[in-house]
Parts: structure tokens; sequence; C-alpha cells
């Protein structure tokens, strides 16, 4: 499992490599400023053959649309790979970010989680 | 959980705002949404709602916009009564340009949130400008 982080002060880190299950972590203010780089971001790991992502967007204060449409475009493009999935992470109590997610509609497009350990395990059960 | 727009909100006036026309400066616009709500006194929540709005219009002039000859797009702020109305204004005039962008799965979703989020979403095309206006009231 591979950890890297997006935005905020923390510096990328890697904490377990060995299968393939990629977790990436982003902090902060995802808006048209920073889409680019989680399009980048998540565009790389499926280009590397990453098919099981998990985006941990628990310390995000503020997702807007472009955001959101660089998942929707990286979970369109998993669910046409075989086997592929993004898995979005945000907890209960971060009750912005998750009505933006269902206003947007593409709850049918983001599987949203409410902690890392049940997106590992949903992805678990898909590969 | 205590966001940079909450934290910045006293110190933002209403009034006008020139904005370079850069994404680097989003949260400029959130905030200055966010002061303007909040001297209105709406709660919290309604002002991330606001500058939430707010920040997509921003967005959408910067994207598909003009900016001035400065570089700047105009935001301006007026208070009438208990309703408060921030105008964006940017000097392209792309409503075509703005329709053909919603056919993809990445796009097409800044418009249905933002009108989601205020009471009413106004927008004026003239002929050498265009003018998204949103408003929301104090219930």
């Amino acid at each position: 499992m591979t950890f890297f982080f997006i935005g905020g002060d923390a510096p990328a880190r890697v904490v377990e490599q060995g299968d393939d299950i990629v977790v990436l972590v982003a902090g902060g203010e995802l808006d048209y400023a920073a889409s680019p780089q989680i399009r980048e971001q998540l565009a790389e790991q499926i280009n590397a053959g990453v098919r099981c992502l998990v985006l941990d967007l628990s310390t995000v204060t503020f997702i807007d649309s472009t955001a959101i449409g660089a998942l929707a475009g990286a979970a369109m493009r998993l669910h046409q790979l075989k086997g592929g999935s993004l898995a979005v992470v945000c907890g209960e109590e971060n009750e912005r970010v998750l009505r933006i997610f269902e206003i947007a509609g593409v709850t049918n497009v983001i599987t949203l989680h409410r902690s890392r350990e049940e997106a590992l395990s949903a992805l678990a059960g898909v590969r | 959980m205590r966001t940079t727009l909450e934290r910045d909100a006293a110190s933002r006036a209403i009034g006008e705002l020139r904005l370079p026309a850069e994404a680097s400066k989003l949260g400029e616009a959130r905030a200055y949404a966010y002061g303007a709500a909040a001297q209105l006194g709406l709660d919290a929540d309604s002002c991330y709602e606001f500058a939430f709005a707010v920040n997509e219009a921003v967005t959408n002039a910067i994207r598909h916009g003009a900016p001035d000859e400065h570089g700047h797009i105009h935001l301006s702020v007026c208070c009438d009564g208990d309703r408060l109305t921030l105008a964006i204004r940017d000097y392209g005039t792309f409503v075509g340009s703005r329709q053909q962008a919603a056919a993809s799965v990445e796009r097409g979703r800044g418009f249905a949130l933002m009108s989601h989020m205020v009471d009413a979403v106004q927008l004026c095309v003239e002929s050498e400008s265009t003018t998204v206006l949103l408003s929301v009231a104090r219930t």
C-alpha cells in the first residue's frame, strides 16, 4: 500500500509499498487551483497500472466542482477498466464536504466511505 | 472544523474587489464573500454556502471569461435590507462556450451547485461583459 499527500503543508509520505492499493491523502481547500494536481496524481497512478485507489479527504475543508469533476473523471476511467475502483473517504464530521458530494450528484460514480478502514475493506472485497 | 474562510472573515470589508483572474486568487474571493455574508449576520453554514457559490462563479469567470485590461475580474457587494447580492463581472461574452463545456463527466456541475447554495442566480450578458449576480437573504 502506498500513501501520497496532496496539497496542504505536509510532504508526500510513503507509508508502505507492496500490493496494488494506493492511498492518496488530500488536505486543505480543493479548488480550481488544486484540482489539476489531483487530476494528475490520480492519472499518474492509473497510468502506472494501479486499479484500486483510496482518496482520503478527511482533512479537506473545501471542495469545488472542478475537484469533484477530477474525481468523477478518475472514477469513470477506473470503472471502465476491469476491476478498477476509486473509494473516497470523508467522515461524518466533515458535513460540508459531504454535502457538496451529495448535491453534485456524483455518489453513483464515486463511492464515499466514512473511514479509511471502511474504504480499504470495500476495495479488498472488490479485488 | 474551522476553515480559512472563518479565520479571515472578520478582516474582510464589504465593497468592491478587483481580483486578478488567477486560480491562486480564489481563496481571496471566498474570504471576501464569506466576510460579506458574515457582516449581514448569516450563520457560519450560510456564509460557507455563499462563499461556495461565489467561488464557482469566479472559477467560471477565470476559466471561460476574460479579465479587464489590468487582468482583473470585478466583485462587488450590494446590501438591500436583509438581502445580500454579490456581483461577479468579467469582460467576456462566452455563454456559448459555457454551455458547450457541460458535456463531460468532469464538467457541468458548477452552475447547479451554485444555484443550490443561494436564493437567486441572475446572469446578465452585455455586449462587452458578463455578470453573475448571486443573492441570499437573512431569514
